[in-house]
């Protein structure tokens, strides 16, 4: 399930965020006339085509998962989470409908309405993305429902959806799918560039990609903050464990890097900011911040993966915000994008790390609320099914996704060669 | 009206238009399997042109089903999850290499070899798709899997889903699709002008229609021998659907011999839809007879409303869209006429 997610995500993310580009591309052309834009958003729809299906059939693949790796809970709270997976459904459906439409039509329809049709593409790729970002948030923030005996007798789907984890998380995830589908797109030119095969058609592509990477960058730090925040009051102990804090303190230091001991119960070799961690979760550098300590050893998530997620995260949020930061400067005080090999590196690398961040991201909120799969409410090895077959569920997993990684490569690259 | 009884009929629709969308989809890579060495370039191509733009969309059809059913009847989706994971996962496997064969092949590959490679990745998990699945619902309908009310499953986990009916099922389901194809691709080939192809699709359609009336009679034998309590629903409900896909499909083949494409293509629908209907009814009020019912599976009523209620406003988007998509792609184009 964590493979076929971390997989599913990247996929998704090109999903949200290249209707964006496509809209813009096809946008500019019908405002110039300039046959280039038409041309790179054409090339870009066929990929599109690609990553859609496949990110379909993933997303697929995770709706039958939740069944047959999951089948306690999903039969406990199926009624209390639903209701954002029913809505994802109808997103995903105009997402399909109009990707058909999209891709199909490019000399059948007149150029506005074809440029029309892919604005429910992007609408409906942002809206399914946030239905079902909410259904995750509920498992970091669970309400709206009523356990009697361990069978749900009362519940507000509507409640559940909108708990305190919903709004940073969706905003979180969605900038990240801007930032990896626009620094995804703008790498891929860069080392077109870097070997060689510079032409003003993959400067422009290039551009485009690298705007929306830059425009999301810093909106994700301002989110990641806000995210923290709800994070630090409402799981506490993901908390602690994403920053290495043991000890329940007050004016509590802020780490930067260090490896989290869970026997000494210490975080080793980490730069310390007295009082900035205090000052970040609550804005009082004398604020107490809950440590691990506060909960026996058993109900603690793997402190170091987790710590060492989140200082990955962020250390590549801080990278992709320096690109950000000197493409807007040059921009602003030279009104041109930056040049010479260095800048064309550093975007190369944009793209990796964007996608690195995202997955270390996704390993923070997962692996810090373990031993829950709902926070304080079901562990998740009493959700785990019992049936015999789930090494098969794996292993078929395990192949079906590494296949379906090789030929996407495979496929995109043969697109990217033409 | 009970709010269950309503869902299960949306969820009823759903699986009905799954399988006449979704179905013919699959139904074209079983033709492709099944004449992988005889069919030529150009009567791959029309598969291809027929189910490109629509496929995604159609597809769409199982996940809202699957979602209604965990959403709706959670203990039913945790059953159906532990008895039938083996035909489920293989199903899968089917659903996943069909949609990448198909994209794969019809974007990004441009060589002979690459081609031919995912085309025969399509051709294999097409079929392979509709054999499982047709296995999991005849699982269901058998009323042989030992699941209980709560969601448990006390049967082998390997081949507790394995019985006459299911395996009658998995090969109708395959039949299904290919009978659906044949008589859409029929009207297709005629829409593009083209006679020679018309032609082989039309004889194609004649065939595999009788075959499935023959097989629909052998699986109704099957099913009063060893199903009865299906059997007993069969006679006392749907008994009606049965004669309307027993109509619907003369009527179909007789269009075909007279070259009504347009009127075949819609009997084929109806012949299909009155089975799912059919099964619908003979086996209601149990979800996965014989334990787990629609009243006693059910989330609690003001969730259900909550759902109808996402459902009906989702429609309002949904289906002008849809049948937008459809008059695209598969009305009479402008320049047919």
């Amino acid at each position: 399930m964590a493979l076929t997610l971390g997989f599913h995500i990247v996929f998704a993310c090109f999903g949200v965020g290249l209707p964006v580009l496509l809209l813009v591309a096809e946008g500019r052309y019908l405002r110039t006339r300039d046959e280039g834009w038409r041309i790179i958003a054409r090339r870009w729809s066929k990929c599109f085509g690609v990553l859609f299906a496949v990110g379909a059939v993933s997303g697929t693949v995770l709706s039958f998962e939740l069944g047959l790796l999951w089948p306690d809970f999903m039969g406990t709270f199926g009624s209390v989470i639903g209701l954002p997976f029913t809505m994802e459904a109808f997103a995903f459906f105009l997402e399909a409908i109009f990707v058909g439409i999209y891709i199909y039509t490019w000399d059948r329809l007149p150029p506005q309405a074809h440029w029309l049709s892919a604005i429910p593409i992007a609408i409906a790729g942002i809206a399914s993305a946030a239905f079902v970002v909410t259904a995750n948030a509920w498992m970091n923030c669970p309400q709206g429902f009523l356990l009697v005996g361990g069978k749900v007798v009362y519940a507000e789907p509507l409640r559940a959806m909108l708990n305190p984890a919903s709004g940073p998380q969706v905003v979180h995830m969605i900038f990240a799918a801007g930032l990896v589908a626009g620094f995804g797109v703008a790498s891929v030119y860069a080392v077109g560039i870097l070997r060689g095969k510079d032409s003003p058609h993959r400067r422009r592509a290039l551009a485009l990609g690298l705007a929306m990477g830059a425009i999301c960058a810093p909106l994700q730090a301002i989110s990641g903050d806000w995210a923290a925040r709800i994070v630090a009051r409402t799981q506490p102990v993901k908390f602690a464990a994403m920053e290495g804090q043991f000890r329940t303190q007050a004016r509590a230091p802020l780490r930067l890097g260090g490896l989290p001991d869970s026997e000494a119960e210490t975080t080793r070799f980490a730069l310390e900011i007295p009082g900035g961690l205090s000052w970040l979760a609550f804005g009082d550098p004398d604020a107490i911040v809950n440590g691990l300590d506060r909960v026996p050893r058993g109900d603690r998530p793997p402190v170091a993966v987790v710590h060492l997620a989140f200082q990955a995260m962020v250390g590549a949020g801080v990278a992709l915000l320096a690109l950000s930061a000197w493409v807007g400067g040059t921009l602003v005080f030279r009104k041109r994008l930056p040049r010479g090999r260095v800048f064309l590196w550093w975007v190369a690398l944009a793209g990796p790390l964007a996608a690195m961040a995202l997955e270390a991201g996704w390993v923070v909120t997962e692996v810090g609320r373990q031993p829950w799969i709902v926070q304080g409410i079901l562990r998740t090895r009493n959700a785990v099914t019992d049936a015999p077959g789930v090494g098969w569920v794996f292993a078929a997993a395990l192949a079906i996704y590494s296949a379906l990684t090789a030929a996407t490569i495979v496929a995109l690259r043969h697109l990217a060669r033409k | 009206m009970e709010p269950e009884i309503i869902l299960i009929g949306v969820m009823t629709a759903g699986v009905t238009l799954y399988a006449l969308m979704g179905g013919a989809d699959f139904g074209a890579g079983v033709w492709e399997f099944n004449t992988a060495l005889r069919s030529g370039e150009k009567e791959r191509a029309l598969i291809y042109r027929a189910i490109g733009p629509v496929w995604e969309a159609n597809h769409v059809w199982l996940i809202f089903v699957l979602v209604a059913l965990f959403s709706g009847f959670p203990p039913a989706f945790a059953a159906l999850s532990r008895a039938l994971w083996v035909p489920l996962l293989l199903a899968l496997l089917g659903i996943v290499f069909r949609g990448v064969g198909f994209a794969f092949r019809s974007y990004a590959a441009d060589s002979v070899r690459s081609k031919t490679l995912w085309g025969a990745v399509f051709a294999l998990a097409s079929t392979a798709a509709p054999f499982f699945l047709g296995a999991s619902v005849g699982a269901i309908a058998s009323g042989k899997l030992e699941v209980s009310s709560d969601g448990g499953y006390s049967g082998d986990h390997l081949t507790g889903w394995i019985n006459p009916v299911s395996i009658f099922c998995a090969f109708f389901g395959v039949g299904i699709c290919a009978y659906l194809a044949a008589a859409y691709l029929t009207r297709e080939a005629r829409n593009e002008g083209d006679a020679a192809l018309t032609e082989i699709w039309r004889r194609r359609a004649i065939v595999t229609g009788l075959w499935m009336g023959l097989l629909s009679a052998a699986g109704l034998a099957i099913i009063a021998t060893s199903a009865p309590a299906l059997w007993e629903g069969f006679k006392e409900r749907a008994w009606p659907a049965v004669l309307t896909s027993l109509g619907a499909g003369s009527f179909s083949i007789i269009a075909l011999w007279r070259r009504r494409f347009t009127g075949a293509a819609l009997g084929a629908a109806v012949t299909v839809g009155a089975v799912v209907v059919g099964w619908g009814l003979a086996q209601y009020p149990a979800l996965i007879p014989p334990e787990i019912t629609l009243h006693g599976a059910r989330a609690p009523r003001e969730v259900l409303w909550t759902f109808l209620g996402v459902i009906a406003a989702g429609s309002l988007l949904v289906v002008p869209s849809l049948v937008l998509l459809l008059v695209l792609f598969k009305g009479k184009r402008p320049e047919d006429a």
